[in-house]
């Protein structure tokens, strides 16, 4: 059932015109000028958002692929797909791309398991609020902020050893950011500690709007605690669980802020994802070519992870 | 809908239109604000803006520049940026445009031949032979200065890697500065039988891995050192091996701080006596000051001893330069402040902000630790070699740089590491010569 606005009888064309009251201002324009004039009116309105999104997302897009096939020497010539194969041929780049698999998965899995497992615990608890209060908390850092926080705790002579050491478990205690991939694992859960925050949010929406009427027939019905969860509450939490995944999956791909702050990237590049490896080659290595092919590749693999991830998610909805 | 509706209607729509024009108007004012040139680089009489990576360093240029003042009639503005990554992209980027600063502080050798060689800075030869012609600095830095013969930097200060050392930790074990490759070892021994780490080294920020690598490679063979980084030898050859092995064996044995140590702590760890010495430039001496210790009573600094008696002394040096953008918008004041800069009253000002030696020869450091090395260096007639950070086409040394952070977490054998540097070196140094035919 449509309820389009542009359904809607036309209001001045509508009314009788002998009714002085309702006299229009204006004569009736035909049909196809006043679509027309809808057409340029609409036009009008979404220029500036076109005008915007062109100049500051598409054109620098567009020659961000046109620089990706010159190469990095001083007279940059035309240089085909050769910055393209360094993703065969360079092993910082094929480790960074790994460091990116185990963020996307990282990413996703955490916030996904940690917000939902947190969400339903304290969704009618007693100090919920409390509760939700302390997990939501670190979302509202900025990730630099946070990346100063977890640098005390994981360097070598950091709170972390210090505590681990304390209790006798000196065996234990080690360089958290020096050796791959522990590197990369502990600034996941690092991220996964400040990203569970918005999941938790999510999800709790999701609870609240939940018909209690569904869960009292599944307990009439002779449904356990966990059948209720599992048939019940996780299906009608879809469509939450749908937001959560693809922001986490997006984020997962473009993971900077955190990594730069913490590791710069290193030590020799362990731990650079394909976004820390794109600045380090434009910026730092000054190769901008190869930094283009990195950002371009990066952009594919976002795109087509959320379309394909949304596709399927959404085609199941009907929507 | 009744008349009055629509007359309510049209007010709506009149109240919307000029809403939608004033917000138009009001974006149309910020956009042509964003697009006029920033207050911060704009010519501000009596002054040159002057864009810096070290916060800290804002007092000591102001000081200086009151001293210009009177010489030249314009004082320093600091323009800071305190991460020196991104420093060096809004300098080279600014740099092609008019809203760059009026002096920008940059590092020496490649460098600097690098951004000279992307066009937008002045020519500063007669400047530079003014300033030969009056003693003012060494003849021998004009390479470090300049791009295919023409210079395009005025020294803005002259730093030696070397050793500092914690007094009290050092008098309570017996130990004194060590001459020798022996005494240095005997010095770490002791340190690290009595719960000091002897050696603070670091990778954190990127460039310190770079600070063990040149020390000991040019404390094996000095010649080597300046033909490795001319790209006239090889990484895999023997000397190259040789301080990496030893460098190896330092970390294997305990005697180096965990590479993710942060270098900013180093004043407070050889204070708290957690660390026995502290390879870094002179220009920690500031630092030294800040955490509250006083030079020769708290610290000393030594520069590290030959591997063998018979090898050549030698001293790492690490000099920045001031560039003058072609477009700087105060380009004639910051011609005169860049040619006074190294004026023996600018300098004495400057040295004793900086406690550490000036570049001009003439100026004797004030910090009498400093001032002790300086003397050294003269007694000796060490070697200055170039810092590894200058010395190569940027790409290869970061590049490099990289390969040595990762031989100090652990990842890369000496020999991987070496092999990786030298395959770089290879084709890096081919694309600078491809480049610059």
């Amino acid at each position: 059932m449509s309820t389009s606005t542009t359904d809607r009888p036309p209001t001045a064309a509508g009314e009788p015109a002998g009714d002085p009251r309702n006299a229009p201002r204006r004569t009736p324009l035909a049909p196809g000028r006043r679509n027309t004039r809808e057409r340029l009116a609409a036009g009008g309105f979404m220029a500036p958002a076109v005008l915007l999104v062109t100049l500051f997302l598409l054109a620098p897009f567009v020659w961000t692929v046109h620089r990706s096939f010159f190469s990095d020497t001083r007279t940059s010539p035309f240089s085909w797909f050769e910055n393209y194969t360094l993703f065969a041929s360079d092993p910082a780049l094929s480790r960074s791309i790994q460091n990116t698999l185990l963020w996307v998965v990282g990413t996703v899995v955490l916030p996904f398991v940690l917000g939902l497992a947190i969400a339903c615990m304290t969704d009618s608890s007693r100090l919920s609020r409390l509760a939700r209060l302390c997990v939501v908390l670190p979302y509202a850092l900025s990730g630099s902020a946070v990346a100063v926080v977890w640098n005390f705790m994981l360097t070598t002579d950091g709170a972390v050893n210090q505590v681990l050491t304390g209790l006798g478990l000196d065996s234990v205690a080690q360089g958290w950011l020096l050796t791959w991939p522990g590197n990369t694992l502990v600034m996941i859960v690092a991220n996964a500690w400040q990203a569970t925050g918005v999941a938790v949010i999510l999800f709790l929406v999701g609870l609240q709007s939940i018909p209690p009427e569904t869960l009292e027939a599944g307990s009439l019905d002779g449904a356990t605690g966990w059948q209720q969860f599992r048939h019940i509450v996780l299906p009608q939490l879809r469509p939450v669980s749908i937001i959560v995944i693809g922001m986490s999956l997006v984020n997962g791909l473009k993971s900077f802020d955190l990594i730069w702050v913490l590791t710069q990237g290193g030590p020799g590049r362990a731990t650079e994802t394909l976004a820390v490896s794109m600045y380090n080659e434009t910026f730092l290595e000054l190769r901008p070519g190869a930094g283009a092919a990195i950002a371009v590749v990066l952009t594919v693999i976002v795109l087509a992870a959320s379309w394909l991830y949304l596709r399927r998610q959404l085609d199941v909805k009907g929507v | 809908m009744s008349a009055s509706g629509r007359t309510s209607s049209a007010a709506v729509a009149l109240a919307r239109r000029r809403f939608l024009a004033g917000v138009a108007a009001g974006a149309a004012a910020v956009t042509a604000g964003g697009c006029a040139r920033g207050a911060s680089t704009s010519a501000q009489p009596g002054t040159t803006s002057i864009s810096n990576d070290n916060a800290t360093w804002d007092d000591g240029y102001r000081a200086a520049g009151r001293e210009l003042e009177k010489i030249t009639g314009y004082s320093l503005r600091p323009l800071s940026n305190p991460s020196v990554t991104s420093y060096q992209q809004v300098v080279q980027m600014t740099l092609q445009t008019s809203k760059s600063s009026d002096l920008v502080k940059w590092s020496s050798g490649y460098q600097l031949k690098r951004l000279a060689r992307a066009g937008g800075l002045t020519d500063l030869t007669p400047v530079w032979e003014a300033c030969a012609a009056r003693g003012w600095v060494r003849g021998t830095t004009r390479e470090a200065v300049s791009y295919r013969g023409t210079a395009y930097g005025i020294p803005l200060y002259e730093s030696y890697y070397v050793l500092f050392h914690s007094k009290p930790v050092f008098a309570k074990l017996g130990l004194s500065a060590p001459r020798t490759w022996d005494e240095l070892l005997h010095c770490a021994e002791v340190l690290k039988r009595n719960g000091v780490t002897p050696f603070l080294a670091s990778q954190v920020g990127g460039w310190p891995a770079i600070e063990w690598f040149q020390e000991l490679v040019s404390k094996v063979d000095p010649d080597f050192y300046r033909r490795l980084v001319a790209g006239e030898a090889s990484y895999t050859d023997d000397p190259a091996r040789q301080a990496m092995d030893i460098w190896h064996d330092f970390m294997r044995r305990g005697w180096m701080t965990s590479p993710d140590f942060d270098q900013a702590r180093g004043p407070g760890a050889l204070k708290e006596g957690t660390v026995g010495m502290f390879l870094h430039g002179t220009w920690q001496a500031s630092g030294m000051s800040a955490a509250g210790m006083k030079p020769g009573a708290d610290y000393g600094a030594f520069i590290l001893p030959a591997v063998r008696g018979t090898t050549p002394k030698s001293v790492i040096a690490e000099s920045g330069v001031f560039a003058v953008p072609s477009r700087a918008s105060s380009h004639e004041a910051a011609m005169a402040n860049v040619g006074a800069w190294l004026h023996p009253a600018v300098q004495r000002v400057w040295s004793d902000f900086l406690q550490d030696s000036s570049a001009n020869p003439g100026v004797r450091a004030g910090n009498p630790v400093v001032a002790e090395l300086q003397r050294d260096i003269a007694r000796n007639r060490r070697q200055t070699l170039v810092r590894y950070w200058e010395s190569g086409p940027p790409s290869l040394i970061q590049g490099n740089t990289n390969d040595l952070g990762g031989f100090m977490a652990g990842q890369t054998s000496p020999a991987t590491t070496l092999r990786r540097m030298q395959e770089r070196a290879g084709d890096e140094w081919a694309a600078w010569k491809r480049d610059e035919a």
